[in-house]
């Protein structure tokens, strides 16, 4: 079972991060799912692979009830991402599914119905939980070419999908990035293989450098908090990216 | 003793779904060839027809017969369509039964980790669906079954109509020769057909073993 760790909270509104799972056979990757609560409601951002749905259910169950999740968000269409969809609206078939206007019908071979999606325009869109006002902030071609964070201004976390995304070796594998120099080692290849475009990158960082946040949160590895959310982008910004071996 | 053994050998859902599915691939390829062969019977029929036309009163047994192998011929394309509808139904059922395997296992898992009760009426609920799934498979099988057994009586009757062919065949004078390589040819097919549906009959897909 993976484990569960509040990183914020506020009443109500909390975000809750399910990671590290130790009985995850080595051979698919380790992803971080997260659960956003406000009010009665609740929002899921990736909820990760069909393989690692009893993991991720079974955690969250213990911190919320399921079948009160009112809507998952896809960051993009990757297996990891969202392929066990159609698992988690056996608990509530009303749930939507935001995801990019791109992907909205690729997705749905992962389940759901034609009332499932809503497709997000390229721009973005507002998404409310109960009255919270989380935004879907574009980040297109990093590494989906469609493909979005959520940014929660009140909380200040940005959730970030791949971007800041590290493969951790056992044993360093902390929740919070500790020391930048020694940690971002381990996301370097990651980025330069998986995100495809240095101007969307470019764009992307002048973006988020404007936007007020404390912890930056991805899909895998560990999460950017104080200071070294802006180290982070700095060193994003001055990566060369979308270069392979071949 | 004997008892744990066989459970501890028996095969999971999961397995068994598995391995249906190769059988039901394996009766729908045998199907599709025997449907091919069947097309070649009208093809027949309809030369045994234009022969005895031809050889006139001198062949008369034989007309009839050639009129009963036409019919015979369409039968058989009727009962082929049958089976090729059951065997697509029994394919896409087996692959439903195999998805809802995969998905009720995850789903289990997923309730049976949880520390809170959670989600046992969802589970419930996904069981039910599955025996559905289940029935309907297990109804198609069946039909599947019967159908098959209805090609086997429909060409062992066309075997005895070949069969009788070929002696009429022997009365049909300055036409004896080209009648009975025709009743010979269908006869030949007829068989070929009729050994297919019966190793297709004792399938393990129908036998459960
Ligand atoms: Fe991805
Ligand atoms: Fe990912």
């Amino acid at each position: 079972m993976k484990k569960t760790k509040t990183i914020f909270e506020d009443g109500n509104h909390k975000w809750v991060a399910i990671v590290r799972d130790p009985d995850k056979p080595n051979y698919l990757i380790d992803t971080n799912e997260y659960l956003v609560t406000h009010g009665s409601q609740g929002m899921l951002l990736d909820p990760g692979g069909a393989e690692v749905f009893p993991a991720v259910f079974s955690a969250l169950s213990s911190e919320f009830d399921p079948s009160a999740l009112s809507a998952i968000f896809a960051s993009h269409q990757d297996p990891d991402v969202c392929s066990s969809l159609a698992l988690w609206l056996e608990f509530n078939p009303q749930m939507r599914c935001y995801v990019s206007w791109l992907w909205a019908g690729f997705i749905p071979h992962f389940g759901g119905s034609a009332e499932t999606f809503v497709a997000m325009p390229d721009e973005g869109v507002d998404i409310s939980l109960d009255g919270l006002m989380l935004k879907a902030v574009p980040a297109h071609y990093l590494h989906s070419s469609g493909n979005f964070h959520l940014y929660d201004k009140v909380a200040k976390v940005l959730f970030s999908g791949d971007v800041g995304a590290a493969l951790l070796p056992h044993g360093e594998d902390g929740l919070f990035v500790e020391n930048f120099d020694k940690h971002i080692r381990h996301a370097e290849g990651f980025h330069r293989r998986w995100m495809g475009s240095n101007e969307a990158k470019r764009r992307w960082c002048e973006r988020v450098s404007q936007m007020d946040i404390g912890m930056l949160c991805p899909q895998h590895g560990a999460i950017y908090q104080g200071a070294d959310v802006q180290r982070f982008i700095n060193w994003f910004d001055g990566l060369q990216v979308g270069i392979s071996g071949g | 003793m004997t008892m744990t053994t066989a459970l501890s050998t028996r095969p999971t859902k999961a397995q068994q779904a598995g391995v249906d599915l190769l059988r039901i691939v394996r009766i729908n390829e045998e199907i599709k060839s025997v449907v091919g062969v069947a097309f070649k019977i009208n093809i027949m029929a309809l030369n045994a027809i234009f022969l005895a036309k031809r050889a006139g009163t001198a062949a008369r047994g034989f007309g009839v017969l050639s009129n009963e192998l036409r019919v015979f011929s369409q039968d058989l394309r009727d009962g082929m369509s049958a089976l090729t509808g059951l065997i697509h139904g029994c394919v896409t059922e087996v692959s439903v039964v195999l998805q809802d395997i995969r998905h009720t296992a995850l789903l289990r898992r997923a309730v049976e980790l949880s520390p809170v009760a959670c989600g046992r009426d969802v589970l419930a609920a996904r069981e039910v669906e599955n025996d559905r799934h289940a029935e309907r498979l297990a109804r198609l099988r069946k039909q599947l079954r019967g159908a098959l057994d209805d090609a086997f009586r429909m060409v062992e009757l066309g075997g005895v109509l070949a069969k009788s062919a070929k002696i009429e065949a022997a009365y049909g004078q300055s036409f004896a020769l080209p009648l009975s390589q025709v009743s010979g040819e269908f006869d030949g097919v007829v068989e070929e057909i009729r050994s297919s549906l019966e190793a297709l009959r004792r399938s393990a897909f129908f036998t459960g073993n």
